[in-house]
């Protein structure tokens, strides 16, 4: 059990925790308070990895679900009096129900037709959000109670991610993990070797909704508010691009998608500017578009460059750094 | 009565324009097995081409209506070879996040390029009507399924009677022995794209009329509606995509207009899709596809 | 002896107070200083609402006239300080408007932020900011809660008029003009649309029975066929339409082509201008446009009528030198410009050694004219009334001559406080 992999996967991950841990003392608490947004990112991203890298399953339909958990937190807290820490698991679960109940209609579909199918909830669930308005606020959102620091934000967001992250590995530790990777390579060879097609399928998307409702509760928390906007379907994108660009399939690499999301839309003019210095500036980096343009090319380039993500460059180093190891 | 013919009529129209661009995933489908997230925003590129030759360099509705066909055919045929072509060993997965990067970056393009304010690209028939007694056809709509119809036509032609259509349909079905009896596969495979794009483009243009104004994200919701149709004709075959998008436009259409209350316009697309999911419980292949059975 | 003393005693105490007056000084407000005042705001520079962006440029052109011109004191800037205008995009999205404030405040140590954009956007930040006491002034919306909500969020203030007060004038102007006639409503399906629609119930009073349909639009549809063909079967001789520019195109576009020609339309102020009303004419005709019936509270700064007015004339000159690519044709950049004036008159109101404190109050203090609105309409705010701006005037389209007139004499609305 305790293969070379296993030793890789154990150091880079007490690797991040430490800087984790040790992050505050640099950052002001405007840095501290965007830091906490990637928290909120990663544990979304991990549901994802958990159900598009691992059981193979693309979906576009995790903001839908961060919706659900964001908005059992704010009306909880907000018009009940909870204290929004309590209602963090329950807006997990409330997610993690609707992912598993969306996941029965939708063991009929593969590839094409479970992406397209997925697609769907955040559309109906914001449509959904936007009609009530009577309980959600409606299109105009709604705000929480607290107010949070940067620092506060970090604190709350970062040990809650870790936890997931635990979570998360424990889960696929086991047969669990297996049956998904096995799902994901032949569904003919799963059936054939005992998997139940029909409960992995449906728990592989209870799942990721229930890490998706989390990370949506803490969204809530750590922005003050809430609107169904929001969590519309260029969410979803962002997170699966995340998560292919920090390595399908590995959840440390997770963090990298997490950090890309959080921060390449954010420097993009800046990084336009700099690339359109050889050729005399001809468009504005300010301009509408041109943040997603950058966003666009880095993912392509991701995916001709490094398939595996960031999460497969650190292996490739490091198998480069290890020349006599035989990965068991 | 009167109601229902003009309903049906707006139906069909776009259900036209969901048919065409259904059919460029179906085509693209068939060819590569990819899907392409990026189909409408391709047709949305086409449309800001003809805007721009129309409002900015003078042309007349027509011409640039041809000459963009042209150069979306070239667009489609250039994607494909620099940017599926040399993905499509990483997998499906990666090809699929391919088209997904290009669907972020065209919109993003044509944001920076054309800033994103509300332009228009009017058809000659835009708005009009014709009356025929007390029923009011608009125009537009039965321009865009003539249109759409005639597209289709001239594609299957092509792909029944031409060489050129022989190799096409061969490289889809079997690329090995196709390349065994000299046919180029790969560049059947971006001739392929390069039609799927010409009918995207065709989407493109007929929705920015019937929309009357349009924006860098106006095919976003064109292009699920375009999922649905292909998926409900069975994502493999042509004449379910046609059939399914001219069913998906009318049915829609009809149960906006008589059941109002429920089936609000925001309500719409949700209703579309849970249709569609309906369908497939009781026919997984669609209206039209073949039912692969997979005992397991 | 006691000459000397004496002496001795008044230097010490001038020298002490000297020290204490210096180390107020020394503690000044963040974003102020000797020769500076920081400001700044967030808009959606980029995504969905991208069209508002000239607005941050338009304020720019005023604040750099300011730095480079002298005024009355002979002194470049506000009172020899300089305004330092840092603006960042938001894509209109609340989680980014979060962030990019916190780095306005925290980072960036703006003084106050000005005319920053969007209900939603602004509404993620009111809590930080009124819990950082940091004042949120002359926010770039109509919604009504900048403003309504003063009491318990004293720092966040809107400008211009808000929506609800709005609709409420064209509801008693309906009530007055058009008692009889039936009404039929085609309002934007989220907190914009309903404010206009509230408003306009509001103002209609007894009559509000006169409303007999509403028809709810997204602001993002791709076709509003559904919502106009109801409303032409409702017989309403009177259209209510209450959105943002896309689906106010594609309303008249809509009429025309059903050919509904309603006796009047009212046309919310936003979607009024000149940029939108030709595209509204390109999609449909004179004929459907004509007559249509709005109200504005600004100068229009295309409008021949104005050509020679100081003001506009000072904007078309300034946009020329700071902003030479702009299209100063379009009117946000006009709003950003006449916007900026009512914040070098607060930065003015806040005197020697300017504070937060002093700002607030200064904003609950505003009695003056804007020389870029109508003729008449009055900044004024007081402690109980939080709305810088509540007269507009009711403009009427002339679609023949593609301009839009006024038409009587100034309104008062009253926001909904």
């Amino acid at each position: 059990m305790i293969t070379r992999r296993f030793v890789a996967g154990l150091v880079a991950t007490l690797v991040a925790a430490a800087v984790i841990l040790v992050l505050p003392l640099f950052l002001s608490d405007t840095h501290e308070y965007r830091f906490a947004f990637v928290a909120t990112f990663f544990i979304a991203a991990l549901g994802l990895q958990i159900l598009t890298g691992y059981a193979g399953l693309i979906s576009l339909g995790q903001s839908g679900f961060m919706l659900i958990g964001a908005y059992t937190t704010t009306i909880l807290s907000v018009d009940h009096g909870w204290h929004e820490l309590a209602t963090i698991p329950l807006a997990g679960l409330l997610a993690g129900i609707a992912g598993f109940l969306f996941g029965f209609p939708a063991l009929r579909l593969r590839g094409a037709y479970l992406a397209l199918a997925t697609f769907a909830i955040p559309i109906a669930v914001i449509a959904l959000a936007k009609k009530y308005s009577d309980f959600t606020g409606g299109g105009g959102g709604k705000n929480l109670t607290r107010v949070l620091t940067g620092h506060e934000a970090y604190v709350l967001t970062w040990p809650i991610a870790g936890l997931m992250f635990v979570l998360a590995w424990l889960l696929l530790l086991g047969k669990l993990g297996r049956s998904f990777r096995t799902i994901r390579e032949s569904e003919i060879a799963a059936v054939s070797s005992g998997v139940n097609l029909t409960v992995t399928k449906t728990l592989a998307f209870g799942i990721s909704a229930f890490f998706a409702g989390v990370g949506g509760s803490l969204y809530a928390i750590v922005i003050g508010f809430v609107n169904p906007d929001t969590f519309s379907i260029n969410l979803s994108l962002l997170l699966l691009i995340g998560v292919v660009v920090g390595g399908l399939g590995s959840l440390v690499g997770v963090v990298f998608g997490a950090l890309f999301i959080e921060y390449v839309p954010l420097y993009a003019p800046d990084i336009l500017s700099w690339a359109e210095k050889p050729f005399g500036s001809p468009l504005d980096p300010q301009r509408a578009g041109a943040g997603a343009a950058v966003y666009g090319f880095s993912l392509l380039l991701v995916l001709f460059l490094a398939p595996y993500g960031v999460a497969g460059l650190l292996r490739r180093a490091y198998k480069s750094l290890a020349p006599s190891s035989y990965t068991h | 009565m009167a109601q229902f013919v003009q309903q049906v009529v707006a139906g069909l129209g776009d259900g036209a324009i969901y048919a065409s661009l259904a059919l460029a995933l179906v085509l693209i489908y068939r060819a590569t097995h990819v899907i392409n997230f990026a189909q409408g925003e391709m047709g949305m590129v086409s449309t800001y081409i003809a805007y721009a030759l129309i409002a900015h360099h003078g042309w007349s509705y027509w011409p640039a209506f041809v000459f963009t066909l042209g150069v979306s055919f070239l667009g489609g045929f250039a994607i494909h070879e620099t940017v599926i072509r040399p993905l499509h060993r990483a997998g499906e997965l990666t090809v699929v996040m391919a088209t997904i990067a290009l669907l972020v970056i065209l919109n993003g393009l044509v944001s920076w390029i054309w800033q994103p304010d509300e332009k228009i690209l009017l058809s000659p028939l835009a708005g009009g009507t014709w009356s025929i007694g007390s029923v009011a056809i608009p125009q537009q709509s039965v321009y865009d399924l003539i249109v759409v119809l005639v597209c289709v036509t001239l594609l299957w032609l092509l792909f029944r009677y031409t060489k050129l259509g022989l190799a096409l349909r061969a490289s889809a079905v079997d690329p090995s022995a196709s390349r065994l009896l000299g046919v180029r596969v790969p560049w059947m495979l971006s001739i392929g794209w390069g039609f799927a794009a010409i009918l995207s483009a065709v989407a493109g243009m007929l929705a920015a009329s019937a929309q009357f104004i349009f924006t860098p994200g106006f095919m976003q919701v064109t292009i699920i509606y375009a999922f649905a149709a292909a998926i409900l004709g069975g994502l493999e075959s042509p004449v379910g995509a046609v059939v399914g998008g001219l069913t998906l436009g009318v049915t829609i259409n009809l149960l906006g207009t008589y059941f109002p209350g429920q089936i609000s316009p925001d309500m719409r697309l949700p209703v579309a899709l849970a249709l569609l999911l309906l369908v497939l419980v009781f026919r997984p292949a669609g209206l039209l596809g073949r039912t692969v059975v997979r005992r397991v | 002896m006691r000459m000397r003393f004496g002496l001795l005693a008044a230097m010490l105490v001038a020298a002490a107070v000297t020290c204490v007056t210096a180390l107020a000084g020394a503690q000044a407000a963040p974003g102020v200083s000797k020769t500076k005042f920081v400001i700044g705001g967030t808009f959606p520079l980029s995504g969905p609402a991208a069209y508002y962006a000239p607005i941050p440029v338009g304020m720019k052109a005023y604040f750099t006239y300011i730095n480079t011109r002298r005024g009355a004191d002979h002194k470049r800037g506000v009172a020899g300080r300089q305004i330092v205008w840092k603006y960042y995009d938001d894509g209109y999205n609340p989680a980014n408007t979060a962030q990019q404030t916190r780095k306005l405040v925290e980072e960036d140590k703006v003084f106050a932020t000005f005319g920053a954009l969007g209900t939603e956007p602004q509404q993620a930040v009111v809590d930080y900011m009124n819990d950082r006491k940091v004042p949120q002034l002359l926010v770039s919306t109509g919604a009504t809660e900048f403003g309504a909500r003063y009491r318990e969020k004293p720092y966040s203030m809107g400008w211009q008029p808000d929506y609800f007060a709005e609709g409420k004038i064209y509801g008693k102007y309906a009530a007055q003009n058009w008692p009889t006639k039936k009404i039929a409503v085609l309002y934007q399906n989220d907190d914009y649309g309903k404010n206009y629609l509230d408003g306009l119930r509001s103002g209609l009073g007894a009559k509000d029975s006169n409303i007999i349909t509403t028809q709810g639009f997204g602001a993002t549809d791709a076709s509003v066929a559904q919502q106009v063909v109801a409303a032409r079967q409702s017989g309403a001789q009177v259209v209510a339409i209450f959105g943002t520019p896309s689906p106010t195109v594609k309303t008249f576009a809509t009429m025309k082509a059903v050919r509904y020609k309603p006796e009047q339309v009212i046309l919310n102020s936003v979607s009024a201008n000149d940029y939108v009303m030709g595209l509204a004419l390109a999609n449909s005709d004179a004929t459907t446009l004509d007559g249509t019936i709005s109200t504005s509270y600004l100068l229009n700064s295309n409008d021949p009528k104005y050509a020679s007015n100081a003001f506009v004339k000072l904007y078309k000159a300034q946009m020329a030198k700071w902003a030479p690519n702009a299209d100063a044709k379009n009117t946000f950049f006009y709003y950003g410009f006449a916007k900026a004036y009512d914040v070098v008159k607060l930065l003015q109101a806040t005197g020697k050694n300017p504070t937060r404190a002093k700002l607030l109050n200064a904003a609950r203090h505003m009695n003056w004219t804007n020389p870029g609105a109508l003729k008449g309409v009055k900044v004024t705010t007081s402690a109980t009334d939080p709305f810088p701006i509540s007269q507009v005037k009711l403009i009427k389209y002339d679609g023949n001559a593609k301009i839009w007139n006024e038409l009587g004499s100034l309104i008062n609305g009253r926001g909904g406080t």
